[in-house]
């Protein structure tokens, strides 16, 4: 766990900087045409407090609940934004790559043992984003349904 | 790539069927994929067989995210048809990808150093590969969900000529109805005026009432209250001699039944644009 500190040290401080990043990626991005009209400046906020949100969950012993809580209202906003549900998933992996890229980019896992840690650090991301899809797109579809229960019932 | 990632393409490849199986085990019974617990062992077994063949196949193409749509658009095809959540369906997918790891590190693939580094670049295509297949999943079955409406909605959809026919679908419609109107009004005069009769010929009116209910909803029952007041009038000029309350009966049972047609058809409108909007 304490190898992955690195990455979570970059997640919380450099949050604004990994988000600008994303945001410049997320509005050209084939897969992603939604937010291609997006202003930068409005988008950025979501991805800066997602990995925050994420930072502060990233060492706990079983982050699912958490996770789910969170993600549970980040996946509420998509859905009044009217995202497309793949696209809006395809965002948030955008948002797991740029935090790879900028601990490249900042060449902070350099010696033996720091790539080790960064082995160590991947595999607690994924298990993070894992949650993060799944919790994602489990709220994603209840909105889905309860919309359409809502709207039928008029 | 070719070189670290071909150990672990040749395990999946040698052992799918065993990775498979530690899969069906792992899916069946996770409770986060309930509803793969009803399903029969051997189809998901298949399943992952599918997967960890076509491994190969998706890592080496020149264009992996077209080479996954082998595998995506089957994998979402076969969800939606099992009537499996699409979130499960994705949690399915991730079990897929972590039993992979799983077989492999308990097989030792990796043990030296030069090894553990091939490992991280082998798990960092095989997350490039779970993205595509992951979006690809989603938006296929959500198509599959859209078409699911179109095809239940299509025989509904035929009556209300909701094809465009040249462009030119609410010319078609007008024009229909003109020509049936023009009938009920030729037919009402024959009866009443030169058979001097109310007898059956009504019940053809309820062929443009309904229609125009199907087209316009519930603006179709201006047609109903038109033949309605055709009748009446009608009546009151040619057949004085003959009771006038069958005939209000059966125009106040043309204005109710389009009421009813168009109330109806609006309802299934209504279903149709919110499939359209929310999926």
């Amino acid at each position: 766990m304490l190898a992955s500190l690195k990455l979570l040290d970059l997640m919380e401080n450099s949050s604004a900087s990994i988000a600008k990043q994303w945001a410049k990626d997320v509005v050209k991005n084939p897969k992603t045409p939604y937010y291609h009209n997006s202003d930068q400046d409005k988008i950025i906020p979501q991805a800066v407090e997602f990995y925050q949100k994420l930072s502060r969950v990233y060492t706990d012993k079983d982050p699912f609940t958490a996770i789910q809580k969170f993600m549970g209202k980040f996946a509420e906003a998509r859905f009044k934004e009217k995202v497309p549900l793949h696209e809006a998933l395809y965002a948030i992996v955008l948002m797991r790559r740029h935090i790879w890229l900028y601990a490249e980019f900042q060449v902070i896992f350099i010696t033996i043992i720091e790539q080790h840690q960064a082995m160590d650090s991947q595999t607690r991301t994924i298990l993070m984003f894992d949650y993060i899809m799944y919790a994602f797109t489990e709220k994603y579809w209840e909105l889905m349904n309860l919309e359409f229960a809502r709207k039928n019932k008029k | 790539m070719q070189a670290y990632a071909a150990k672990l393409i040749d395990l999946i490849e040698l052992k799918a069927e065993n990775i498979a199986k530690q899969w069906a085990t792992d899916v069946m019974k996770h409770n986060r994929t309930p509803s793969y617990s009803s399903l029969p062992q051997d189809r998901v077994i298949e399943r992952g067989v599918k997967f960890y063949r076509l491994f190969r196949q998706m890592s080496l193409a020149d264009n992996s995210y077209e080479a996954a749509k082998t595998f995506s658009l089957r994998y979402a095809q076969e969800c939606h048809r099992d009537k499996i959540p699409l979130h499960e369906a994705i949690y399915a997918l991730i079990l897929l990808r972590r039993n992979l790891w799983l077989y492999a590190e308990f097989q030792g693939v990796f043990v030296t150093a030069l090894e553990k580094q091939q490992a991280v670049e082998s798990l960092n295509r095989t997350i490039l590969m779970y993205d595509y297949v992951s979006y690809q999943v989603i938006e296929k079955y959500q198509e599959l969900i859209n078409d699911d409406v179109d095809k239940k909605l299509g025989s509904i959809k035929t009556m209300m000529m909701n094809t465009p026919i040249s462009g030119m679908k609410s010319i078609y419609k007008s024009g229909l109805m003109g020509i049936l109107l023009l009938g009920a009004c030729i037919l009402t005069y024959y009866y009443h005026a030169t058979l001097g009769t109310g007898v059956i010929f009504t019940h053809l009116l309820y062929i443009p009432i309904i229609l125009a209910s199907i087209w316009w909803g519930k603006k179709g029952i201006f047609v109903a209250i038109f033949l309605g007041v055709l009748i009446l009038t009608s009546h009151a000029l040619f057949l004085k001699a003959v009771p006038f309350v069958d005939d209000i009966i059966r125009a106040l049972m043309f204005v109710v039944i389009g009421g009813v047609v168009g109330w109806l058809m609006d309802g299934i409108k209504k279903i149709e644009d919110l499939y359209k909007a929310t999926i």
